[in-house]
């Protein structure tokens, strides 16, 4: 397992339009930060505009977004085309819910870097962050 | 609460048992388990985590101070723990039903139709997320949700297409739509009004449950004091107005799916009930008058015991409730209605038709607990695909089976006096009691969603079951025991037919074209008056929505008073 560099991952947690699901969003919340992880959450319905302005504003390294209606098609990328355009595309995006195989291609060309589909374990979540996190390279001095 | 007499009489049996039960224990089991180790350490219920003993005798019963008169009384007489029937289910079994709602109004209606064809007597109306968190089918937020997971309602003119019905057939609707329920409601009250039905011949149950959208399912609008305010006033209004309705329903099924543990569920919706009550008795109703208003959804898990005992539970924790803290006498008052269902977090993606056999299972749990007034039964086919026909004929099978083949509603109460299930009922009681008193002392339910402290508590309960599974603490078929491998199912997404959104929203533009706008802006006015002022809102959202005001430019008009709820990680639990 890749050893976390000197600060945290932070990550943004986000829910977009009317899906007000929350059990797995929730879940995966609680292993992050027992990971060791810094979680901040959107709260709910939210616009990919105000989450890719959270983003930016609260300085995460992932935002990841949770779906489970069917609006996954439409706010997912129009929420990394949102962080592009602003810079941002250095943020690593992870996505998980009920998204079908079929749509996987469009999200990853879309900007996504893994989508965790539905009965995913948490520790295969915290495992993926923990060695993306760990190629990131030297650890940032902690600012004064 | 047992009488020192009764004890005296009953000391010397149990006494004598619990002796017998030391012997049995050293002599018996414990050789026996020295050479077969359990399989399971340590053996705990599935959602409270209890400790299971191997054995249960009337001695587990004389130490939780167990009186059969005082803890179970008899049927149809408090505290009603054998139920809130004289007779149980001998003279009529539970109302057996099923939950519709997709489209738009006409797509309703031809459901609705083809149901009560069936003989069905009531239906559930569902809208969909635009009309539950108060936006309009054009609102930008909204795109690609309109018809999706209930029906659309933009005005008065989708609810007079849905309610396009035969009402000599339809007795009973029920109507889920929370937060912006007194616009709702004006509408269903003005959709009647156009076809004539006489609303003493028929019941509109709304469900009016925003208290728990706040701790777990988040369809809320305002915030939770509004929220309260807001139901409030439709409750009000129902109980002066239209008497013979149901203005209100504490869904404890929602809470179950959000991982309420049986203590949790019970002390949750009582308190959430208790908040809207001293609401409605600061309006200058009496408790007798309103308590009997009151009605309970309520799922079982797989964990059967844990689901009969709850249920048990319930009925009694009412009881005691409305006749020891607010007083009321009339049996009305203190007999708890529900409804009661298995629950779709117990079935799975993988190997659907075991779905078939967990359905069973709980849906016993809930005939063995008392069912209640109704049953509903979900479908074992329900995760991955629209209700297909056979689905839906075997969910409905399912509850006759129950019914019919199996006894378990030929006798009242059955399980009463197993020392497991009576130790059990009154062990979630009893702490149901202490888990209220703690969040009575905190200010009430309305404090403990402010403070964020039910929804913290059932984030903690989500993370514990999650890992439960995942580490392999509760075994469940299909997902982390007996797998089938190479079994790759996936929950199937209702892709909305985007015509259909485009047709609501064309219509909902044509509306705006076509109707009074000087009307509208004054009605919507008197809206905002009535928010401001306290005056109930219910007679001016009827007066709005008669001059076709939308479904969201009313609920725009309480916003711009009551202001939006928009919690932080704290206030949601995630």
């Amino acid at each position: 397992m890749a050893e976390i560099p000197g600060r945290p991952l932070r990550i943004l947690l986000a829910k977009l339009g009317m899906d007000t699901h929350t059990v797995g969003i929730t879940v995966v919340a609680h292993a992050l930060r027992e990971a060791g992880m810094e979680v901040i959450f959107t709260g709910l319905k939210q616009t990919p505009e105000a989450v890719a302005n959270a983003a930016i504003q609260e300085d995460v390294d992932v935002v990841g977004v949770s779906s489970l209606s069917a609006g996954h098609t439409r706010n997912l990328p129009r929420l990394a085309q949102l962080l592009k355009a602003q810079g941002a595309a250095d943020k690593l995006l992870v996505a998980g819910g009920v998204i079908p195989e079929e749509d996987l291609p469009l999200l990853q060309a879309a900007g996504f870097a893994k989508v965790f589909t539905m009965g995913t374990d948490t520790r295969d979540i915290v495992a993926y962050l923990r060695a993306w996190w760990g190629t990131r390279g030297a650890p940032q001095p902690p600012q004064p | 609460m047992s009488r020192p007499q009764d004890r005296v009489s009953a000391a010397p049996e149990a006494q004598d048992v619990a002796q017998e039960a030391e012997r049995w224990q050293a002599a018996t089991r414990a050789p026996h388990v020295a050479a077969h180790p359990e399989r399971r350490e340590p053996f705990l219920t599935q959602a409270l985590k209890w400790p299971i003993e191997p054995l249960y005798t009337p001695a587990d019963l004389e130490a939780a101070g167990f009186d059969y008169l005082t803890d179970l009384g008899f049927p149809g007489e408090y505290p009603y723990t054998r139920g809130t029937q004289p007779n149980g289910h001998r003279s009529a079994l539970w109302t057996m039903s099923q939950v519709t709602g997709f489209g738009k109004g006409e797509d309703w209606a031809k459901r609705a139709r083809y149901m009560l064809e069936q003989g069905l007597q009531g239906l559930i109306l569902e809208h969909d997320l635009p009309t539950t968190n108060g936006y309009d089918s054009d609102h930008p937020l909204v795109e690609g949700e309109v018809g999706r997971a209930g029906m659309a309602l933009d005005s008065l003119e989708d609810l007079e297409r849905a309610l396009d019905l035969p009402f000599e057939r339809l007795k009973y609707l029920m109507s889920v739509c929370n937060a912006p329920q007194p616009v709702n409601l004006a509408m269903i009250i003005a959709a009647l009004e156009k076809k004539g039905v006489d609303t003493r011949d028929f019941v509109l149950h709304i469900v009016n449950g925003i208290l728990i959208e706040y701790t777990c399912v988040g369809r809320y609008i305002f915030p939770p004091l509004h929220g309260l305010r807001v139901a409030t006033d439709c409750i009000e209004y129902i109980i002066r107005n239209h008497p013979n309705w149901a203005p209100i329903s504490i869904i404890s099924a929602q809470l179950q799916p959000a991982k309420a543990n049986p203590v949790q569920e019970i002390a949750f919706s009582m308190t959430i009930a208790m908040a809207y009550l001293d609401a409605v008795l600061a309006r200058g109703l009496d408790i007798d008058t309103v308590a009997p208003y009151f009605h309970f959804v309520i799922n079982v898990d797989m964990d059967f015991f844990e689901g009969i005992c709850k249920l048990r539970a319930y009925r009694k924790v009412w009881a005691r409730l409305m006749k020891e803290r607010y007083g009321a006498s009339r049996p009305a008052a203190l007999k708890i209605r529900m409804m009661t269902s298995p629950t779709t977090i117990a079935l799975t993606l993988q190997q659907p038709l075991n779905n078939i056999g967990r359905l069973a299972i709980m849906a016993t749990a809930c005939a063995l607990g008392g069912a209640g007034e109704a049953m509903t039964t979900p479908l074992h086919d329900e995760a991955h695909a629209l209700p297909a026909e056979e689905a839906i004929r075997v969910g409905a099978a399912l509850q006759h089976i129950v019914a019919h083949e199996s006894g378990v509603a030929d006798t009242i109460d059955p399980l009463a006096g197993s020392y497991y299930v009576e130790s059990l009922t009154k062990r979630i009681e009893t702490a149901a009691f202490e888990e209220i008193d703690r969040i009575t002392a905190m200010g009430g339910a309305l404090r403990a969603i402010e403070s964020g402290y039910f929804q913290r508590a059932l984030g903690r309960e989500q993370y514990q079951r999650n890992k439960d599974v995942e580490e392999g603490r509760r075994k469940w078929v299909g997902v982390n025991h007996l797998v089938l491998p190479g079994e790759q199912r996936q929950l199937k997404i209702f892709r909305a037919d985007n015509r259909m959104e485009e047709e609501q929203v064309a219509r909902l533009k044509a509306l705006r074209a076509r109707r009074d706008p000087a009307a509208v802006a004054a009605a919507l006015e008197a809206v905002r008056q009535a928010a401001r002022s306290g005056a109930n809102l219910v007679p001016p959202c009827l007066a709005a929505v008669k001059v076709y005001a939308t479904h969201g430019e009313l609920c725009d008009a309480m916003r711009d008073v009551f202001g939006v709820h928009t919690p932080d990680s704290q206030l949601t639990g995630v």
